[in-house]
């Protein structure tokens, strides 16, 4: 099973719902882990032999009842000022990026699908997560997570959209619109992310979005207000987990999150089934 | 009427003096009117599309030029002025002052233009957008007024007219330089009451309770459309340029056709529109295309431009991605707007969610944030002064604090038994008389010593409440009405003037030595509570820390590790919102093609 959670935007909920989709596989006993192929964060997470990864993948892993490895996220851009990104490649410093020194994108593409063929070995599910939004019109061709991983391993994609701001259908349709027509036929879903109120004044919308792009709609989740730890940079949300029992209220909170939104109709039998082709 | 005759004799012996810097009520009307007929030659002129008969206190009919900026505009007031000195005209009761009316107005009045700003989402930036249009136009001489159909916010100011309209609009006044910001700016404002319910204002206001599905099927169809119609035309006759402001995203395809802040708002106004960007959170560019694509047609040929906004980084970067959005798109990118630090209210409760503290002073202010908190815009100006402004609701998180403030809220008796359950309250009165306690409004309604609600109007259900006991006031509420009213007077302490506005349900029985003087008609009113020795402080004034007396007053009595703050010369809030405005207004001008914007709102240059 692969699938690939990506966000119309910074702050979508991708990591929450890449982190409640590994919890409810590893519930029904499969052998799941995360990935992301690159995170652009300074929030970093060490791992037991020494490798810093994105701090969003650990959480993921430990949702995946799994200790964090390396190949869950082999790139990992630290900007540390001046326009200089450090590179960390498989949890060790590489190089310093800077517009003299750009970074080989196909040696470094390389070591990513090293690590997500690794991971498809050793596991019955591989729950991918995008960074960003995937269709930067000025940055497409250095994108790593999204696009790239989609032509490189033909995973199939879910779009999330967040709502709480408002414009979530133009968000979405937009999104699968600038999607180059070779990978269009990989985005199976969306799911609208942090809806108040009663989702059936969605529905007229909903419907135009999946006839306009063959996209099913996999669920609307509910605004909760549960606290993650938010691994992205560009994110205002901050995370607010602090204390010993970070690990153990996170996994409560999952918990409760994958109740909420089985209630609230969203379709994990149908994502299953996406995953598994 | 004689009274006017004999002002205008004396006008036109005074001759063309343009703009008056002398009069103590410069400018009453915009920044840079003329003032050569401060009172008009043609008064009454009985023109509707200048001014309208009212019912007068004295309920007689009178002709009310109220709206009416006509006269002051330097061009029509010099070619009247030249009428009438060649036709030697000495007073304006001379037939021929009728025919240099219908001369002046067929060369110089028209219908103004309306420009919209859409926003891909909620905090694109259209509000500031908005304010930067109004002021760089402005700048080059048009008479410019902001205007939003509908807007939600919990944010409201009131005219001097004492209607509510959302603060935003009265900010974005202010940039077009106009000094009477009124209900057509607004006509339409939602106070929500809860997930679901909002209070919905017409023409400022209260119009009644709707929740959302009422509101979509049975207000906008119903009065929603010709309330935008008639407001938006009556702006459209007196300005030159209407800078209309949407609401969320134009492209919500579930309740398009219901949506009255959006496309069908530039509809009836006629108007070409801009979309407005935010590039912070990425997507933009998915945002832009789904919007422009999602929008039907008919209506998406109104959209001429597209303003990629908050770019952090180099603007450059994004150009080639802009040029390929034009190419897709059809549509020219008129905007590259860099990131603007700015000191600006933001535009509603929208920005609120998740924030925590602002500034990072040395003084601690915590305010309770309310359930149902609303107009805390009334704390920006204490960002000015050395202070850190944290927004609490729990006991514990009052640890530390140097002031406490008890804002405004939609419901006092909720809000109070909301504390008297989360022990706030038993934790605020433990500090009384320790470190000063400020009420506004609602907070100011609990501090009392009684809240009877005799008919469940404010708590739903009969009763009367013991409050804070920190005054010995009494508040009641009798009956459904709201008192809405601008406030001007002195600080009774020092004598230095202080304005606010009020906005409350429940009118209170003050016993206490008052805080300030206000004018009213013909008579003054005390308002305010303060007990000095207790360090108690309240007010029903919104808007109380904006001129500086109060604020120099209030931190006047904080101590800080033991020792009293030192407030240097603090200034006026309208002066430092005013710079910002020009801030705001030169980032834009870097980035955006005006002489574009001018076109597109189909005005001459």
């Amino acid at each position: 099973m692969k699938i690939i959670f990506i966000g119309t935007s910074s702050g979508a909920g991708k990591t929450t719902i890449s982190a409640l989709y590994c919890r409810y596989l590893y519930r029904k006993g499969i052998k799941v882990t995360p990935f992301k192929a690159s995170n652009l964060s300074l929030n970093s997470y060490v791992t037991k032999n020494g490798k810093e990864i994105g701090m969003g993948q650990a959480f993921q892993a430990w949702a995946s009842n799994i200790e964090p490895t390396e190949d869950m996220n082999p790139v990992l851009l630290k900007p540390s000022g001046n326009n200089t990104i450090q590179l960390i490649l498989r949890g060790e410093p590489f190089m310093d990026i800077s517009e003299q020194n750009p970074i080989d994108t196909k040696m470094v593409m390389e070591k990513v699908c090293e690590s997500f063929d690794r991971l498809s070995k050793e596991y019955d599910a591989v729950v991918c997560e995008g960074s960003g939004s995937p269709v930067e019109l000025n940055l497409m061709d250095r994108d790593l997570a999204n696009l790239r991983m989609l032509r490189e391993r033909s995973i199939p994609a879910i779009l999330i959209g967040d709502i709480e701001r408002g414009g979530v259908f133009a968000a979405i349709y937009g999104t699968w619109r600038l999607i180059p027509d070779k990978q269009k036929h990989l985005l199976k879903g969306f799911i609208i992310n942090r809806f108040r109120g009663d989702s059936s004044i969605l529905k007229s919308g909903i419907e135009k979005i999946e006839k306009l792009t063959g996209m099913k709609c996999l669920g609307v989740m509910p605004y909760l207000n549960l606290k993650f730890p938010e691994e992205d940079s560009m994110s205002d949300i901050g995370g607010e987990l602090k204390g010993s029992d970070v690990r153990s209220a996170f996994m409560n909170n999952l918990d409760c999150l994958i109740e909420a939104a089985t209630e609230n109709g969203l379709d994990l039998d149908h994502i299953n089934m996406i995953a598994k082709n | 009427m004689d009274n006017i005759t004999k002002k205008v004799e004396e006008e036109i012996k005074k001759g063309y003096i343009g703009s008056n810097h002398e009069c103590p009520y410069h400018p009453s009307h915009f920044t840079g009117q003329d003032c050569t007929f401060c009172y008009c030659p043609f008064y009454p002129c009985n023109d509707n599309q200048l001014g309208q008969m009212i019912i007068s206190r004295r309920e007689k009919e009178i002709w009310a030029c109220t709206y009416c900026l006509f006269i002051h505009r330097p061009e029509v007031a010099k070619f009247i002025m030249s009428e009438i000195n060649r036709l030697g005209i000495t007073t304006s009761k001379d037939p021929r002052m009728q025919d240099i009316f219908l001369e002046t107005k067929k060369r110089f009045f028209h219908i103004g233009k309306a420009l919209m700003i859409l926003g891909a989402t909620s905090d694109a930036g259209k509000s500031i957008t908005v304010a930067a249009i109004c002021r760089l136009l402005h700048r080059r001489g048009y008479l410019v007024s902001p205007f939003k159909s509908q807007n939600m916010s919990l944010n409201s100011k009131v005219t001097a007219k004492g209607s509510e309209i959302a603060m935003i609009q009265v900010l974005q006044s202010k940039a077009a330089g106009l000094k009477n910001p009124d209900h057509h700016m607004n006509p339409i404002l939602l106070k929500p009451k809860g997930d679901t319910v909002s209070q919905v204002m017409v023409e400022g206001e209260p119009f009644g309770d709707y929740n959302v599905e009422d509101y979509y099927n049975k207000f906008v169809p119903g009065p929603g459309k010709e309330i935008v119609r008639k407001n938006i035309d009556f702006l459209k006759e007196r300005y030159d340029v209407v800078v209309m402001e949407g609401a969320g995203s134009p492209a919500e395809i579930n309740i398009y056709d219901q949506d009255i802040a959006n496309m069908r708002a530039a509809e009836i106004a006629d108007a070409n529109c801009i979309l407005v960007v935010n590039t912070e959170w990425g997507g933009s560019f998915a945002y832009a295309v789904g919007t422009v694509e999602l929008i039907p047609e008919i209506d998406r040929k109104r959209i001429k431009g597209i303003i990629l906004n908050n770019i952090r980084g180099d603007p450059k970067k994004i150009e080639d991605g802009a040029r390929l959005l034009e190419s897709i798109i059809g549509i020219p990118v008129i905007g590259i707007i860099p990131h603007i630090k700015l000191d600006l209210p933001s535009e509603d409760s929208e920005a609120f969610r998740g924030m925590h503290t602002k500034g990072n002073g040395k003084i601690i202010v915590s305010v309770i944030k309310f359930p149902r908190i609303a107009n805390f815009t009334d704390l920006d100006p204490l960002f000015m002064e050395d202070t850190t402004v944290k927004f609490i609701s729990n006991p514990e998180e009052l640890k530390g604090s140097d002031v406490i403030i008890l804002p405004g809220t939609k419901n006092t008796i909720d809000d109070l038994l909301w504390m008297r359950a989360n022990g706030l309250e038993t934790a605020i009165s433990e500090l009384k008389g320790k470190i000063p306690i400020l009420g506004i409004c609602g907070g100011y309604q609990m501090m009392g010593k009684y809240l009877k609600d005799p008919a469940g109007i404010e708590g739903k259900v009969p009763q009367t409440l013991e409050g804070m006991g920190f005054f010995d006031n009494i508040t009641e509420w009798n009956e459904y009405k709201k008192k809405v009213i601008q406030d001007n007077g002195i600080m009774i302490e020092t004598g230095e003037p202080i304005t606010g506005y009020e906005i409350h349900m429940g009118l209170s029985t003050i016993v206490e030595k008052p805080l300030f003087e206000i004018d009213r008609y013909s008579s003054k009113e005390n308002e305010g509570s303060v007990r000095e020795k207790d360090l108690t402080f309240g007010t029903y004034l919104h808007g109380v820390f904006d001129k500086p007396a109060f604020r120099k007053y209030f931190l006047s009595f904080v101590k800080h590790d033991g020792k009293y703050v030192e407030i240097k010369n603090p200034r006026d809030y309208d002066e430092l919102l005013e710079d910002n405005i020009n801030i705001l207004a030169d980032g834009f001008e870097k980035g955006l093609n005006i002489e574009k914007i001018i076109d597109i709102a189909g005005v001459k240059r």
